[in-house]
């Protein structure tokens, strides 16, 4: 049986608002932001997603794990991608600028090259104002939306009947992929399993991870068949669905569109204006 | 003329696609109108793959060759379309978890109507109509994963019968019930059969399911038919040890069959040193949640056969966890062997608790049989000779011997889970908890490694958690109650089980073998299985037959 996200309402002005309005609005503001590379432009679309989490009345401790995850995942892409390879980096980060400290580690007859420069340190941190930015937007819909909902929200959207239930069962695959996951360490470690004595090459530590890998992907993969029999069974996708969560538009709801909308549209005026590239204050460099 | 049967399946055999024998073979039944049908035999049998065929799955899903007839109110099965099909017949599948689609109650029950798209008003008022029906209404708004077992099968069958279907396929609807949870289903079951359901129920616990009254049975083997016919003749015709039967029958027939050995349980002498200790445990998984286990006290000492009974979600399973550390307590604390658990690891207390999970395939990862069985004793760092000999005493026990080198995923649920036990007997452990040992077992599977594991020495202890009293009764020395997470009896089976009105308050309802044993009980002084039994009541007739012999003399 698929866990939904631990929801509770909570009375809270976003939670107000239809979900599709929340959808598209969020979606309008991922495009803003997607923009930009100008850490000056990322601050207010921070400030201004903070602002909907604080409105959703989300407290750290609920979403301690959701961050602690997203921090783990935005570190490895800084460093591995823009401090390290430049690879996710424009043009005038990965060449030249003002160099910091220089390595040189010498491999087999020829050296790498490393040059960390204040282009770089100050792109990361672009980058990270981004990523924050963009996590922030959307942690809040799987905290504060109506499980019940998912779907009826996707079939509003314009999606068709099949695509919108799978996507509803697919945002509650993940909390569901979460407990199993637990259920098999506790499973595991009761047969004496350690994860956090795992040793050896990156092959070997994988390979020793296959005790918790393989119960959870074959429970996955098994579920879903279930699933789908289940659905079969009472005749799923043969017919036009009636969905009995019905959505309303009401004039709050017309408003956060607008919002979002607005904010797009000013977004690209300013990028069209030539704003809104990779900036470096002067002051660093002098 | 007459109606045409619900019904009708004639020389009806199945082959998967990929198998080169038939799953089953030559099948032949009707279903009346109103009639309950019990479908019985040991896993493997076939059963599942015949309810397959009459809700479509098979050959629409599980692809294969199919030959012979099936009619549903006259109409081949094969030209009826999946929703026609689906609103005549009505399929709840084992798991109630594996079935439930949606998130809410309402969600759930409204799943079908919305696919075949009928107005919002209609459904919500079917919904509602069918919520009143099985007695569920309060659940409506609540979300699936917070019920009950008992609940959520509540809630999966209103999501079928929402349908109006006039054949219900039930697959072991009973496997995750506590004993008066299966019996209101039992009765349910017949009162949809009184309002006109035809019923096929598939289940191998024969002697429970006798309460819903089934019409006729119907009994595989091998995917063949052995029997079809009256539920009396059944119980002449099937093994009593490979069915549960009702234990005065078995009693009856045991008596002209040869004596079978008794049980001489292995473990050590009571002593008063406790290997576990539970002081004033509470838990709660969350602090806004309510206890989950409240106040618990008790010690587990060596020489103990535990049972611990108790309703769905009177807190069985968080109790074991709390032993091997798996959780912590709220309030009070446990200890093993004198040491704290708050201060131990989970490994570390492996070393001396050895605790088989509800589910096998939350564990089963290995390549083969043997890997997955030597991977615990490995963590333990035990020698390769001596991991060597205790997997094979623990594939023995087990009884499958010629599966070491099969992956483990490719065996069947009952297989599986006897792999499961098998992997943690292997670590040698001293003290054996089993999460529901029998769940998707066969009862002689279950009885055969409940009999290898308590013969065997080697463990101090062992406890088990179960909703099958009579395990309780034949193995335990002890019996935990557990009632919403307190301790309402902890004592000998024939102290606790004795108490008939506490059980019921319990949701534990007495068997016809724990009645049997608490008649006999004066005689043996111990609780037994009824071939044993059998032995006991020969002997006594013997004696007085003896006696009066004496007398006319």
């Amino acid at each position: 049986m698929l866990v939904s996200f631990n929801y509770h309402n909570r009375n809270s002005l976003i939670e107000k608002i239809d979900p599709r309005a929340r959808w598209i609005y969020s979606i309008l503001i991922l495009f803003a932001i997607t923009l930009f590379w100008d850490i000056r432009f990322l601050l207010f679309f921070l400030a201004l997603n903070l602002g909907q989490y604080y409105l959703a009345r989300l407290t750290w401790k609920e979403t301690r794990r959701a961050w602690g995850f997203i921090f783990f995942i935005m570190s490895m892409m800084v460093i591995v991608n823009t401090l390290i390879t430049s690879a996710g980096t424009i043009r005038e980060v990965m060449q030249g600028g003002h160099p910091i400290v220089a390595i040189s580690i010498p491999i087999f007859g020829w050296s790498l090259d490393f040059t960390l420069t204040i282009e770089r340190l100050w792109f990361a941190l672009t980058q990270v104002v981004r990523i924050l930015a963009i996590s922030a937007l959307f942690l809040v819909i799987p905290f504060t939306m109506d499980p019940r909902q998912y779907g009826a929200t996707f079939r509003g959207l314009g999606l068709p009947d099949r695509l919108a239930y799978s996507l509803d069962l697919a945002f509650r695959f993940v909390p569901t992929l979460g407990r199993d996951f637990q259920l098999t360490l506790d499973a595991q470690r009761a047969r004496g399993y350690e994860v956090e004595k795992l040793d050896g090459g990156l092959f070997a530590q994988i390979r020793k991870m296959a005790p918790l890998v393989v119960p959870v992907t074959m429970n996955a993969i098994l579920s879903g068949e279930d699933i789908t029999n289940a659905m079969d069974l009472r005749c799923f996708g043969l017919h036009r669905r009636t969905w009995i969560e019905q959505l309303k538009y009401r004039r709050l709801d017309y408003f956060v569109i607008g919002m979002g909308a607005l904010l797009l549209v000013a977004s690209i005026v300013l990028k069209i204006l030539g704003d809104g590239d990779f900036w470096l204050p002067p002051a660093l460099l002098s | 003329m007459t109606d045409p049967l619900p019904l009708l399946v004639e020389n009806l055999t199945f082959r998967y696609q990929r198998r080169s024998e038939p799953a089953i073979q030559n099948i032949s039944l009707t279903l009346q109108p109103g009639e309950i049908l019990l479908l019985a035999g040991a896993s493997g049998c076939g059963k599942t793959t015949l309810m397959r065929c009459l809700n479509g799955l098979a050959p629409r899903v599980y692809r294969g060759e199919i030959s012979g007839k099936i009619e549903i109110f006259g109409s081949p099965v094969e030209k009826l379309s999946m929703s026609q099909l689906s609103q005549y017949v009505g399929t709840l599948l084992q798991d109630p978890e594996r079935q439930i689609v949606g998130s809410y109650v309402l969600n759930e029950v409204a799943f079908g109507l919305e696919n075949l798209g009928l107005p919002r008003d209609e459904i919500l008022q079917r919904v509602d109509e069918t919520l009143e029906y099985l007695g569920i209404a309060h659940l409506r708004e609540r979300e699936n994963f917070y019920i009950s077992g008992g609940e959520k099968q509540k809630v999966a069958l209103a999501g079928v019968l929402v349908m109006r279907p006039r054949i219900l396929l039930l697959d072991e609807p009973l496997a995750n019930l506590d004993p008066a949870s299966a019996q209101e289903a039992l009765q349910l079951f017949r009162r949809l059969a009184d309002d006109g359901i035809s019923i096929l129920l598939v289940e191998h616990r024969v002697e429970d399911v006798l309460a819903a009254r089934p019409d006729r049975v119907l009994y595989l083997e091998e995917g063949r038919q052995v029997y079809y016919g009256d539920p009396q003749g059944l119980m002449e015709v099937v093994d009593y040890r490979r069915v549960k039967l009702p234990a005065p029958i078995v009693l009856e027939r045991a008596r002209k069959d040869a004596l079978t050995a008794n049980l001489t349980i292995a473990l050590p002498p009571p002593s008063d040193q406790p290997l576990v200790t539970f002081e004033q445990v509470s838990f709660r998984y969350r602090p806004e949640l309510p206890d989950v286990l409240h106040d618990i006290n008790f010690s587990i000492y060596p020489g103990d056969v535990i049972a611990v009974l108790g309703h769905n979600g009177a807190g069985k399973t968080t109790l074991v966890k709390h032993a091997l550390g798996l959780l912590k307590p709220t309030q009070g604390s446990v200890y093993l062997e004198g040491q704290d658990t708050r201060q131990i690891t989970v490994a570390q207390a492996a070393h001396t608790i050895g605790y088989v999970f509800q589910s096998p395939t939350q564990m089963l990862f290995a390549p083969t049989v043997a890997e997955e069985l030597a991977f615990g004793p490995r963590n333990l760092q035990h020698s390769p000779a001596q991991i060597e000999q205790d997997v094979q005493w623990a594939i023995r026990s087990v009884h499958l011997e010629e599966e070491l080198n099969t992956p483990p995923l490719a065996l069947s649920f009952g297989q599986q889970k006897r792999v499961s036990i098998a992997a943690v007997l292997a670590m040698r452990s001293r003290i054996l908890m089993l999460d529901e040992p029998t769940a998707g077992q066969d009862y002689w599977n279950y009885l055969a490694f409940m009999d290898a594991i308590l013969q065997t020495p080697g463990f101090d202890a062992v406890l088990f958690i179960t909703h099958d009293v009579d395990l309780a009764v034949i193995y335990a020395n002890r019996v935990l109650l557990l009632y919403n997470g307190r301790l309402v009896a902890d004592g000998a089976p024939q102290e606790v089980l004795r108490d008939e009105e506490r059980l019921r308050q319990c949701r534990v309802l007495p068997t016809s073998l724990l009645r049997l044993n608490l008649e006999f009980f004066p005689h043996t002084r111990q609780f037994l299985r009824a071939e044993a039994l059998a032995y006991f009541a020969a002997s006594e007739t013997n004696n007085r037959n003896q006696t009066q012999t004496n007398v006319f003399l």
